[in-house]
C-alpha cells in the first residue's frame, strides 16, 4: 500500500522509543542539591535505566537513551551498560541546561560529546536539547562533532533535512518530537493522569499516526516523580510496545538508525 | 525483582509503610504570624482538631500501625493528639522543630535537630529513631547529625524501590526508606485533583509495585487543604488500605521496624551524598 509518506518497503509506520536519562543533572543544573525531595533523578541511575534496558530487551525492540554529560559522570557504569547491551546513547546537554547558554553553547556541546565518547567508546550520532533549548548555531557544532541528527524540534510530523538560513545542512536530519503529547512529563508533572489513561492517550496518538502512515516518537524519563522509571509507568511503555506490535507493517528503529535510513532516502524528506 | 524470590520477611510479597506527616501550625507559621492563624491559615489546625483522629480511626479499623512524623512545635501545642497516637501503638518520628528547611540552616542545623529531638523525646517518653525532612529538604550534614543523635533512618528521598543503607562515616549508618510522590496525598490535592482520581492512581501504582515486590511507602497529611483529614479523603485512605490488604503477602510495617530489619539483612552501605558535585564545580571540571 502506498502511504502518505515513504518508508522502507512494506513498512506503514515507523516507531522510535526514546528515554531521556535526566538524572541528578536536572536538579544540579537548576542549582538544587539532588537530595530528599529533589532526588528523583537518582532513581534513573539506581533503577530506571536498568528497567528500560530489560524491557526493551524482553520485547526485542531498539531504544535510544539521551544522556546529559553530568549524569554519565555520576553513573558511568549505567551508561556503559546501555552501550554494552547494544542500545544507542545520544547526547542531552551537560547539566540539562535550563538556562540560556549563550556563548557557552559550543563548549558545553563538546564537553558532553567527549564525556560520552570516552565512556562508551562510541561517538554519539545524535543530540536532543535539554529543556528544549537550542540555537541557530547548534546544528553546525553537532555536524562538526560528527552527528547525523538532532531530535529537539517540535515543528513537523516527519523527519526532515535540516536547513539553516534556507540552505540544507547536508548529512543532518531533524527527527522531531512532541513534549506536549508524546512525553510522560506533562501527565505525571501537571495533570497527574492515571497511568492507564496515559496509555489510552498514547494508543490514540499511535492509531492516528499509523492511519496516516506516520512517524511515532515516544519520549519518557526513567526518573521517579514525574518520570516513567517506576513500575506502573514502565508498564505503560510495555503495554504500548505490545499494542504497537499488534499493528501490521510497523518497524521499530533506533533514532540513529532511522536518521541513517532517511539520509539514504533524503529525496523524501527535503 | 520477581515476587517468588521475596526479599521480605517470611517470604511476604510486598512491604507497606503508612506514614503521616503531622504538619500543623508549624507550616502555616511560614506564611502568617501566630495572631493571624485564622481563615486561610487554619487548615493546619483542622488536621489536629479533626483530621488526625479520622486517620487514627481508619488505622484502628484495619488494625495497622502507622508512622507519624511530627514537627516538635506542633507536638508541643497538640499534646492530646500525640497521646492518642501513642495510645494506639503508632510510631512517632521527628520532622524538625518549626518545620525548618534543613538544607539552609548552616551552623544552626545541629542545634535545631537537637532541640527538636529533646522536645519530642520529652513529649513522647521515647527517643525518636526516624526522621523526615520538612519540605523534603536536607543536606549531607543532616545525615551525619541524625546518626550522631541515634536516629536509625531517614524517609525523605524518592530514588529507589527498596530501602538502602547509607554510611555516614565513623561506622555510623542510617537506613533510607524512600518515598514516592505519586503515593502522597498532597501531590494531588495541592493541584486540586479529585479524590476519585487519587484512588485510581494509587491503585494502579500499587498494583505494579506489588507485582514487582517493592516497598510501598504511602504519605498522608491530616490537614484540611492538601491532606487526607476530610471525611471523603479519609474514606479514600480506608479504601486504599482495604485494597492493598486484600493482596496476598502484603504486610504493613512501621519505619522503625522496617529500618531495623533491613539494616540487619543488608550489611552493605553506600556513602552519603555520593556523586554530589555542585553546579559551578561541575561546569569548571574537565
Amino acid at each position: 500500500m502506498q502511504g502518505k509518506y515513504r518508508w522502507p518497503d512494506g513498512v506503514r509506520c515507523v516507531v522510535t522509543l526514546t528515554v531521556d536519562f535526566d538524572g541528578p543533572s536536572h536538579e544540579t543544573g537548576r542549582r538544587l542539591t539532588p537530595l530528599g525531595v529533589n532526588s528523583h533523578g537518582r532513581y534513573s541511575g539506581r533503577r530506571g535505566v536498568y528497567r528500560y534496558l530489560d524491557l526493551f530487551e524482553k520485547h526485542d525492540v531498539p531504544g535510544t537513551f539521551y544522556v546529559p554529560g553530568y549524569d554519565a559522570e555520576c553513573y558511568p557504569a549505567v551508561v556503559k551498560e546501555i552501550t554494552r547491551r547494544g542500545f544507542e546513547v545520544g547526547a542531552h546537554g551537560y547539566l540539562h541546561e535550563s538556562w540560556d547558554v549563550g556563548e557557552q553553547e559550543e563548549e558545553l556541546l563538546r564537553k558532553s560529546h567527549q564525556i560520552l565518547t570516552d565512556l562508551t567508546g562510541i561517538a554519539p550520532l545524535g543530540w536532543r536539547s535539554p529543556s528544549g533549548r537550542k540555537s541557530g548555531r547548534t546544528v553546525q557544532v553537532l555536524k562538526d562533532l560528527g552527528c547525523i541528527y538532532d531530535s529537539s524540534d517540535k515543528d513537523y510530523d516527519l523527519p526532515y533535512v535540516v536547513r539553516v538560513d534556507g540552505k540544507p545542512v547536508e548529512g543532518m536530519m531533524e527527527l522531531p518530537s512532541s513534549a506536549f503529547s508524546l512525553d510522560d512529563h506533562p501527565f505525571y508533572k501537571f495533570s497527574m493522569t492515571p497511568p492507564s489513561e496515559v496509555l489510552a492517550h498514547w494508543q490514540q496518538e499511535f492509531e492516528t499516526l499509523y492511519h496516516e502512515n506516520g512517524y511515532f516518537m515516544l519520549m519518557v524519563h526513567p526518573r521517579s516523580g514525574w518520570g516513567s522509571g517506576t513500575p506502573a509507568r514502565a508498564r505503560v511503555m510495555e503495554e504500548m510496545i505490545r499494542f504497537i506490535k499488534q499493528h501490521e507493517g510497523v518497524q521499530f528503529f533506533s533514532v540513529a538508525g532511522l536518521a541513517k535510513w532517511c539520509l539514504h532516502n533524503r529525496q523524501h524528506f527535503d | 525483582m520477581t515476587a517468588n524470590t521475596s526479599i521480605w520477611p517470611n517470604s511476604r510479597n510486598c512491604a507497606v509503610l503508612i506514614t503521616v506527616n503531622l504538619d500543623a501550625e508549624s507550616v502555616d507559621l511560614h506564611e502568617a504570624k501566630r495572631e493571624n492563624l485564622y481563615g486561610r491559615y487554619s487548615y493546619g489546625r483542622y488536621g489536629m482538631r479533626a483530621g488526625a483522629s479520622r486517620l487514627l480511626d481508619v488505622f484502628r479499623a484495619h488494625a495497622i500501625n502507622a508512622t507519624f512524623f511530627v514537627p516538635a512545635l506542633d507536638a508541643e501545642n497538640n499534646r492530646a493528639v500525640i497521646d492518642s497516637i501513642l495510645e494506639d501503638g503508632h510510631e512517632v518520628g521527628a520532622r524538625g522543630y518549626a518545620y525548618e528547611d534543613h538544607s539552609r540552616l548552616g551552623p544552626l542545623q545541629r542545634a535545631t535537630l537537637e532541640h527538636a529531638h529533646t522536645v519530642l523525646t520529652k513529649i513522647t517518653g521515647a527517643k525518636p529513631v526516624g526522621w523526615r525532612a520538612p519540605f523534603g529538604l536536607l543536606s549531607t550534614e543532616t545525615f551525619q547529625h541524625l546518626a550522631d543523635l541515634g536516629y536509625r533512618y531517614d524517609s525523605s528521598f524518592q530514588d529507589d524501590d527498596y530501602p538502602y543503607v547509607v554510611d555516614c562515616g565513623g561506622g555510623r549508618q542510617l537506613v533510607e526508606l524512600p518515598t514516592f510522590e505519586a503515593l502522597t496525598d498532597a501531590t494531588f490535592y495541592n493541584a486540586r485533583h479529585s479524590h476519585s482520581r487519587v484512588l485510581k492512581v494509587w491503585k494502579e501504582e500499587f498494583d505494579a509495585m506489588y507485582s514487582a515486590g517493592h516497598c510501598v511507602n504511602v504519605t498522608l497529611h491530616p490537614r484540611g487543604d492538601y491532606g487526607s483529614g476530610r471525611a471523603i479523603r479519609a474514606r479514600v485512605v480506608d479504601e486504599f488500605i482495604t485494597y492493598m490488604a486484600r493482596h496476598p503477602g502484603v504486610y504493613f510495617t512501621t519505619g522503625r521496624e522496617l529500618a531495623s530489619w533491613w539494616a540487619g539483612e543488608h550489611p552493605q552501605s553506600e556513602p552519603v551524598g555520593a556523586n554530589l558535585v555542585p553546579f559551578d564545580a561541575a561546569l569548571a571540571r574537565g
